[in-house]
């Protein structure tokens, strides 16, 4: 089973009834032992490659001493035939083919371990990037349930009921009257603001003349008595 | 380590503000020092809390109730949900439990004015969310 799989199992498996925790803390828990287990066998692992490349490097010694030695002895060989010792150099030459032999065994262990540590580091780094995503995922689901917690504290605390039984939509209505009542405010602020600088202007543009000061009755008397006259 | 990365969050966040000014406050939600909760001004209703952990750091958010859903519209919500996913800038629908949520996650990396994009967004889409499926929910 995948890791995915076992997380929608552990959260499905607390969700079957309403307002129960949604993380079944049983799978939580078992899924905390694979995790535990898998780091277990990352850790038997990493000491087999160890001991394992420690018996490859003896078998590497031996075969560069079996080279070493062919070399030397094909030296000797080759001496004793220059000196027409026919029968030492066959001896010789026994000797190096006995040597080739014993070559040939150890070469043939060696690439067994070679195998054997390209398969083991395959292995740990497979199991590294599992425990990390394991690592993740239940991490996630933890998180998952805190906040699952938090959310009931924050209902407890916000109505002194359950807030999921507050209607998102009256939330919504009540946070748009809030932010249209702020508008309104900076609105009328504003409005209020020009209003304060237009009397402001008024009374500057009387004081300098510019503007009637305003109509008094005799001004308006005046106005009326022009009026007939031209009636 | 989580603990330390989400106080250090907080602490960042305590001087922060929107880009249109809002202010926001934040508070260590449970006792066990592991989930912040943050509070937009004006939008109290929808607090978003945060955890932060090596892995990443999420900002989750509760919109509604399964008992808030119209029965008989609720596969057709689930529908839209997922094709809005990929429209909604960085936030995503999801669930737990019995409750609809939106959440954005961001890699633990990310820095302060990324984290407070994150949940000027999120606020925004929360809003615009329940707005969208208001259809779908149960009048008052």
């Amino acid at each position: 089973m995948s890791i995915f799989n076992k997380i929608i199992t552990a959260i499905r498996g607390g969700a079957t009834e309403v307002g129960e925790a949604i993380v079944d803390t049983q799978a939580i828990r078992i899924l905390d032992q694979e995790l535990r287990d898998s780091k277990k066998a990352l850790g038997d692992a990493k000491t087999s490659l160890t001991a394992i490349m420690a018996e490859k490097t003896g078998v590497d010694r031996k075969v560069k001493e079996l080279n070493a030695k062919i070399k030397e002895h094909e030296g000797y060989a080759i001496q004793a035939m220059d000196k027409g010792d026919e029968s030492l150099a066959l001896d010789v030459a026994n000797k190096i083919a006995e040597f080739e032999h014993e070559l040939t065994i150890q070469q043939g262990i060696l690439d067994g371990y070679d195998s054997k540590v390209t398969t083991l580091k395959k292995m740990i780094r497979q199991t590294e990037r599992n425990i990390q995503a394991m690592d993740r995922e239940i991490s996630v689901v933890k998180t998952t349930e805190k906040v699952q917690k938090a959310n009931e504290l924050a209902s407890a605390k916000f109505s002194g009921s359950n807030s999921a039984l507050n209607s998102a939509t009256d939330s919504l209505e009540r946070i748009k009257a809030r932010q249209q009542q702020r508008e309104d405010q900076s609105a009328a602020a504003m409005e209020l603001e020009s209003e304060e600088n237009g009397d402001d202007l008024q009374a500057r543009l009387k004081n300098a003349g510019i503007v009637d000061s305003g109509s008094s009755g005799s001004s308006v008397l005046d106005r009326l008595k022009k009026q007939k006259e031209n009636s | 380590m989580s603990n330390a990365k989400l106080e250090q969050l907080m602490s960042d966040l305590s001087n922060a503000r929107l880009s249109d000014g809002t202010q926001l406050s934040i508070e260590m939600f449970d006792g066990e020092d592991s989930v912040a909760c943050i509070k937009v001004e004006d939008r109290e209703e929808f607090p978003i809390y945060m955890t932060a952990d090596e892995g990443q750091i999420l900002c989750i958010t509760y919109l509604f109730g399964e008992d808030q859903v119209v029965p008989q519209k609720r596969a057709e919500m689930a529908d839209n949900m997922l094709q809005m996913n990929v429209v909604i800038p960085l936030s995503a629908f999801s669930k737990i439990g019995d409750q609809y949520i939106m959440f954005g996650a961001l890699s633990p990396k990310s820095s302060i004015d990324e984290l407070l994009h994150e949940i000027e967004l999120l606020s925004d889409n929360v809003l615009e969310a329940i707005e969208a499926m208001s259809d779908y929910l149960q009048e008052g």
